[in-house]
């Protein structure tokens, strides 16, 4: 389903930085704070919160079933507590939580969280690749973060692709000029890098997903030859 | 006229560059530690001690082979005496002392005095002359006049000089040196006490035809095997008197026995600390490459961890001693200094343009990153430096400070939340891709001149038979990245291929690159 509401808890850099990147993506970002003092000194509109406030109640004029939560607190322990008040409460609703370290990322997932964005980690990684894959960690930053024109998409083999019933390795991936396959999507599986073993002898079927590369027009391209169109499954995720 | 010519002479050698440049090249090989050519004349003259004491012990009961003999006597003796006056010479300059007195003098409008230059030139010189090492490097050469039976013993000089060329002979000096005025006071006790008790035990011992202590050297030999506690048994009293001095000496002894090792014992451990840090450093210095992080906190942990598991060094500096402790703990090679002090540098004795790849200021405070930032750059300006941002508002400063690369976390956090609700196939790929524990990587190989003769283009390199994807072609000259390339794209040197698929398949793959024979 299309997730038209962004649901903010806590108010810090972290949440400026997400109401910045989100503002066009979606309908409406609502901005929750635990301190008084925050809907006071900014200028975004901030609604307050309490731990102990019953959601169900709070969040009657929020359609949760198109909302998406960032629990971004900079306490952790209260982070941990508002991401599992938030899942008792709404089974379905989609949870990004940010964590100071690996410890609480366990926690954060344990309490329900759906994605858990580890800052140190984060960090770390990027900063390793940057100095030791310069390159790479270039062309990936592109393709992340839309400066360049290549794209990473998945596409759902349908009832009717060609690409049905079809063993991967048989299949002549130089005929879709443009584009690479870079692996292959068991339904409610991880993935599988093109050459593995497992996706060699692989036949595909319908609901498996094929992760490709290249640029958008190629990889539309594609999709009109195969039959098939890109699909994202939040239930995916795995951290 | 004379003293005309000598001060020509003095300014025409502190001036002339060949002369400067011949000085300097024995100093660096004779006293710089920095000097990458001194250990090979250490272990040259370490090799010559040994086979002078070798020669020495062997000729105790066997004839030496008559050629052995003269290299140990005369050619050895000949190459400590030219090193002898090699340091004599580098020790101080008299040129330098003769110039500069000549040019105070002027100033003031006074006649030059040489006799005063001189007078300087001989204290300086003398002082080097009785220093420890100048004497010990002396009475190395004397073996020369071997003929004097007498003077052979002083090739046990030679074994002194190894001080001079092994290091951790130094440090025990130094670490000894320390303690100099307890040891003199030692040296005192024990002085007197083997006096008295010498004195005592020959007026008691002396006259008694049964005693064995007769002389007052029997006396003094007595007294210091009784004090050292090693007591031989070969002589000892028989008297009452005797034995009630012996009690005393014991006692004494005891006392001297247990002053000494507290004394060594506490030397070392007071520098047990410097003694590693020095070890840490020469250790450093040895390095070809590493990152310096400046700055143990949470970020530096993480990346210092990736960095090692990718086979590089990592040196930390911080100015906290519980982070330091910290990270020696996780198994850094870690130093107690202050990143922003330039003194630090100067001890950490390194090149920063030729040893370091990149400096990492990661500390959570954008003042202190400011700061350890200019500190580099005053020291060298092209080393890359890369810095943690915690406020955006500082962005400018750290830019003016000349950091290459801003990392703010904040941003990053913004712009992961964007792709993963936009973007959530390509985040999960490229982290799958960026993770360190997943088996599919992403990595970029360099293209040799040995590649391109070898495998002109795309289409020869035959990654698929490897099962590596090739996602790409870095083109350095014109510093973009060609997706996907056409068969018939040319690999020039200095190009990168950005290739996707198991660890050890593109390891394979980079080997076969760099190893196919021509046409093989």
């Amino acid at each position: 389903m299309v997730k038209t509401t962004a649901l903010i808890f806590g108010y810090n850099k972290y949440a400026d930085e997400i109401v910045t990147n989100l503002k066009d993506k979606y309908e409406q970002i609502r901005v929750f704070s635990l301190s008084a003092d925050d809907i006071q000194n900014s200028e975004t509109k901030i609604e307050l919160f309490d731990m102990s406030d019953e959601w169900i109640e709070v969040m009657t004029d929020v359609d949760m079933s198109s909302s998406m939560a960032f629990c971004v607190l900079e306490d952790t322990a209260e982070n941990i507590f508002l991401t599992i008040s938030l899942r008792a409460n709404f089974k379905e609703l989609t949870i990004i939580a940010i964590a100071s370290n690996k410890e609480s990322a366990n926690k954060l997932k344990m309490a329900g969280a759906s994605k858990v964005i580890p800052l140190v980690e984060t960090t770390s990684d990027i900063i390793a690749n940057m100095l030791e894959k310069p390159i790479s960690n270039k062309v990936l930053h592109d393709i992340l973060y839309e400066k360049s024109a290549l794209k990473i998409s998945q596409i759902r083999i349908n009832k009717e692709s060609t690409f049905k019933n079809e063993q991967l390795t048989s299949i002549d991936w130089t005929r879709y000029n443009g584009i690479i396959v870079l692996s292959v999507m068991h339904e409610d599986t991880k993935s599988e890098f093109i050459y593995s073993s497992k996706a060699k002898n692989h036949v595909l079927r319908e609901g498996d997903m094929i992760v490709v590369v290249g640029y958008e027009a190629d990889i539309q391209e594609f999709e009109k030859k195969i039959g098939s169109r890109r699909y994202v499954n939040w239930n995916h995720w795995s951290w | 006229m004379l003293k005309r010519w000598i001060l020509d002479f003095a300014y025409f050698l502190d001036t002339s560059k060949s002369y400067q440049k011949r000085k300097r090249f024995f100093y660096n090989i004779l006293e710089n530690s920095k000097n990458k050519y001194k250990k090979y004349v250490d272990i040259l003259m370490m090799m010559l001690i040994f086979i002078s004491v070798g020669v020495l012990i062997r000729e105790v009961k066997h004839h030496v082979d008559d050629q052995l003999m003269f290299f140990s006597n005369y050619i050895i003796s000949f190459v400590f005496f030219i090193e002898y006056m090699l340091r004599f010479w580098v020790s101080s300059s008299i040129s330098k002392t003769i110039v500069a007195r000549a040019e105070h003098d002027t100033f003031l409008h006074r006649e030059v005095n040489l006799l005063k230059a001189f007078k300087q030139v001989g204290k300086v010189k003398l002082t080097y002359m009785f220093s420890p090492q100048a004497l010990i490097d002396l009475f190395a050469i004397l073996p020369f006049f071997h003929e004097l039976r007498l003077l052979r013993i002083f090739i046990l000089f030679r074994v002194f000089k190894l001080f001079r060329y092994a290091k951790s002979f130094q440090t025990l000096a130094s670490v000894l040196a320390t303690k100099k005025f307890e040891f003199l006071t030692l040296g005192i006790f024990a002085t007197v006490v083997i006096f008295i008790s010498s004195v005592l035990i020959y007026v008691m011992e002396g006259n008694n035809p049964n005693s064995p202590i007769s002389t007052l050297f029997d006396a003094i030999y007595w007294s210091i095997v009784t004090i050292s506690t090693v007591g031989y048994g070969d002589m000892v009293p028989v008297t009452r008197d005797g034995r009630f001095v012996a009690l005393l000496v014991i006692m004494a002894g005891i006392s001297v026995l247990a002053f000494t090792t507290s004394l060594f014992v506490s030397a070392f451990t007071e520098k047990l600390d410097e003694i590693k840090e020095i070890k840490t450093i020469e250790d450093i210095t040895k390095l070809k490459k590493f990152y310096l992080i400046c700055g143990y906190e949470n970020v530096s942990r993480e990346v210092a961890r990736k960095l090692l598991n990718n086979n590089n060094n990592v040196i930390v500096i911080d100015e906290n001693a519980h982070r330091i402790e910290k990270a020696k703990e996780d198994g850094l090679t870690a130093l107690n200094y202050n990143p922003g002090r330039l003194e630090s540098y100067d001890k950490l004795n390194i090149d920063i343009k030729r040893q370091i790849k990149a400096v990492l200021c990661l500390r959570k405070n954008d003042i202190e990153n400011v700061y350890t930032a200019l500190t580099i750059r005053s020291i060298n300006k092209d080393v890359p430096l890369l810095s943690l941002l915690m406020n955006d508002s500082n962005r400018k400063k750290l830019d003016f400070a000349g950091i290459n690369t801003i990392v703010y976390p904040q941003e990053l956090i913004g712009l992961i939340t964007k792709e993963l609700v936009g973007k959530p196939v390509a985040f999960e790929v490229i982290h799958e891709l960026r993770s360190e524990n997943a088996n599919v990587k992403i990595d970029e190989l360099g293209i040799t001149q040995r590649i391109v003769d070898n495998f002109p283009t795309v289409g020869e390199l035959g990654n698929k038979d490897f099962r590596v994807v090739l996602l790409g072609v870095y083109k350095q000259s014109y510093d973009r990245f060609y997706f996907n390339p056409l068969d018939d794209t040319l690999l020039e040197v200095g190009d990168y291929l950005l290739v996707v698929g198991y660890k050890v398949f593109i390891l394979e793959f980079e080997k076969y690159l760099h190893t196919k024979v021509k046409n093989g």
